[in-house]
């Protein structure tokens, strides 16, 4: 059955009123949840404030375990979803870039969204640096084409590459992540003790 | 002394709760649109289309700017550009409920000015923005649904944007706590 | 609360690893069998060699004829444009990519029509659309098209006109064979289904 617009089964001419929708779910979750403040996203980093963590991990495990149970079931057909391309090298560089970003300005681009529509200033600023950002990479792509490029591994699952099931993946995440929830819980009392100027 | 602290403190979701929600919100996507969420690729789309609007032949001669600029649409008619609007509306609908919307204010550690708060924000949005090109998506559209969708690239990303994090935070701590 | 937390991480632990136990029977689509029955028993399934040999004449690209004999009956004598697919390895994934592109027709052609039956009924049943059989296979094409017999003095009329079109086929299926040579050695396009996928994701 799914994914229903790939299969023709919602016409194309509705992509952009569910792409509303969609978004409205996700900003209002984002929002709800505490991410259109930048102490509570920069927090997870100083161990003050692990709601990063938790929403972000929670949401990727219940996705992967959720999406496994849709295949079984024959609900959605795996093979035709879009699968994120891999590009080795720019992807690490572009992702440690992109942490540092996020360390300084306490925001990433889907949260900053939502920190400008409860009225923060920082997340304006923010968003007009993504701006300044994207702009300075069309700029100076030239001098960085070839590795923009590089390392591609194409279109590939974790399982495509290890030939592991995904199940298995699902699951190891699901550990990992269920062991940092407690984990996390114990480091976040420990370093509240010291922080007074917070509002938790 | 209940009603002081609970006017004191921000009422948000369960994170564990917000955390289920969302995965099933991107299973929902995935279900419905056969890719997942995202949100740098909106500002991608409207840097295009402003340097298209000053500055056309440039724009299609930039060996990046020139692959998202068609003849028959403007690159703002992608659904990446509908979804962020999304999220913007979604957003002030919670902050609505919650009662967060109220007149622009700077969130900031305890230790830094106003003015440096901000600098480091647009030097943070910069960083990201460009961090994003190359990681084709951000935390939203690699990391949570590239991870999600079980893709190679989505975890890279996703361990390279929180390693990277813890590794960066010392020199910016004086920025949060 | 940390009780809830620790019910909820024991069924989330149940949730996840219970994926490893999910074991799908790579279970391909399959139709109802009455509803394959019913597509059996259409004499519509069924096409002439006189059918056949129009369409390719007339160069229509919605054909694809899929040979389903084995490899070395195929090297020995085959259709123009013909694919070779044997029956034993109709299931491999390269052979299914072949069906189920929209727009083509699919002969399926074997020495006599039993073969070719049996391929079609398999593909039937994957679900595929657009599918035909050459009615008694290579055989009554070499009785029709390439050795046409005049039809008796009493046939009617549209016999006749059948007759002439099998030997203008027939010139252009063995008389152009050696003019046709090098265009036969051309290399086969063959058409792949493209695999559906969202046109671009991420952000």
């Amino acid at each position: 059955m799914g994914p229903l617009i790939p299969n023709g089964i919602i016409p194309a001419g509705w992509d952009f009123v569910i792409a509303i929708l969609l978004g409205i779910i996700f900003g209002f979750l984002l929002e709800a949840s505490g991410f259109s403040s930048s102490r509570n996203l920069a927090g997870v980093f100083y161990g003050y404030n692990f709601v990063v963590l938790r929403v972000f991990f929670t949401a990727v495990i219940v996705a992967m375990t959720g999406l496994l149970y849709f295949d079984y079931l024959g609900w959605i057909d795996l093979s035709k979803i879009f699968i994120l391309p891999t590009f080795l090298w720019p992807m690490i560089i572009g992702g440690v870039i992109m942490g540092i970003g996020f360390v300084a300005g306490g925001f990433c681009p889907g949260t900053s969204f939502t920190g400008i529509a409860i009225g923060k200033t920082d997340a304006l600023f923010f968003t007009i640096g993504l701006y300044i950002g994207i702009y300075i990479f069309s700029l100076a792509f030239p001098l960085f084409e070839k590795f923009y490029t590089s390392g591609n591994l194409g279109n590939v699952t974790l399982t495509d590459v290890t030939g592991i099931p995904a199940s298995w993946f699902a699951a190891a995440f699901t550990v990992i992540a269920l062991a940092a929830f407690w984990g996390t819980m114990f480091i976040e009392k420990k370093v509240r003790k010291n922080i007074k100027e917070y509002k938790f | 002394m209940n009603k002081q602290i609970s006017s004191n403190q921000e009422r948000y979701l369960n994170p564990y709760l917000g955390g289920v929600l969302l995965g099933l919100l991107v299973i929902l996507t995935v279900y419905i649109t056969g890719r997942g969420l995202g949100a740098s690729g909106a500002v991608k789309s409207a840097v295009v289309t402003t340097s298209n609007i000053i500055a056309p032949y440039e724009t299609q001669q930039n060996g990046y700017m020139g692959r998202f600029v068609t003849d028959n649409h403007s690159p703002m008619f992608n659904w990446l550009v509908f979804e962020s609007l999304g999220v913007f509306l979604g957003g002030l609908l919670s902050g609505l409920l919650f009662g967060r919307v109220k007149k622009f204010r700077i969130d900031k550690g305890p230790k830094i000015t106003n003015k440096k708060r901000l600098i480091f924000a647009v030097i943070g949005g910069i960083l990201f923005g460009f961090g994003s090109q190359f990681g084709r998506g951000c935390t939203s559209g690699a990391a949570l649904s590239g991870s999600a969708t079980f893709a190679l690239g989505g975890v890279i990303v996703m361990l390279a944007i929180f390693g990277s994090g813890y590794l960066f935070a010392y020199l910016f701590r004086k920025l949060w706590i | 609360m940390n009780r809830n937390y620790i019910f909820l991480t024991i069924l989330m632990l149940f949730l996840a690893v219970g994926t490893i136990f999910l074991h799908k029977t790579e279970k391909l689509k399959q139709i109802e069998p009455d509803k394959l029955l019913w597509e059996i028993i259409q004499p519509t399934r069924y096409v002439s060699t006189d059918h056949v040999a129009k369409m390719i004449i007339q160069q229509d690209p919605s054909l694809e004829i899929i040979d389903v004999r084995s490899e070395k009956e195929f090297n020995n004598f085959s259709l123009p444009k013909a694919i070779n697919i044997p029956v034993d390895s109709l299931l491999s994934e390269t052979s299914l990519e072949n069906f189920g592109i929209p727009g083509t027709k699919i002969v399926f052609i074997s020495n006599d029509d039993i073969k070719a039956d049996q391929a079609w009924v398999i593909a039937k049943r994957l679900g595929f659309d657009g599918m035909y059989v050459m009615r008694g296979g290579l055989n009554c094409w070499m009785n029709t098209i390439i050795q046409p017999v005049e039809p008796p003095e009493y046939a009617p009329l549209t016999e006749f006109a059948t007759y002439e079109f099998r030997k203008g086929a027939k010139l252009y299926f063995t008389g152009a064979k050696t003019e046709n040579t090098e265009t036969k050695k051309v290399k086969v396009m063959v058409k792949r289904r493209k695999k559906t996928k969202a046109a671009s994701g991420g952000c």
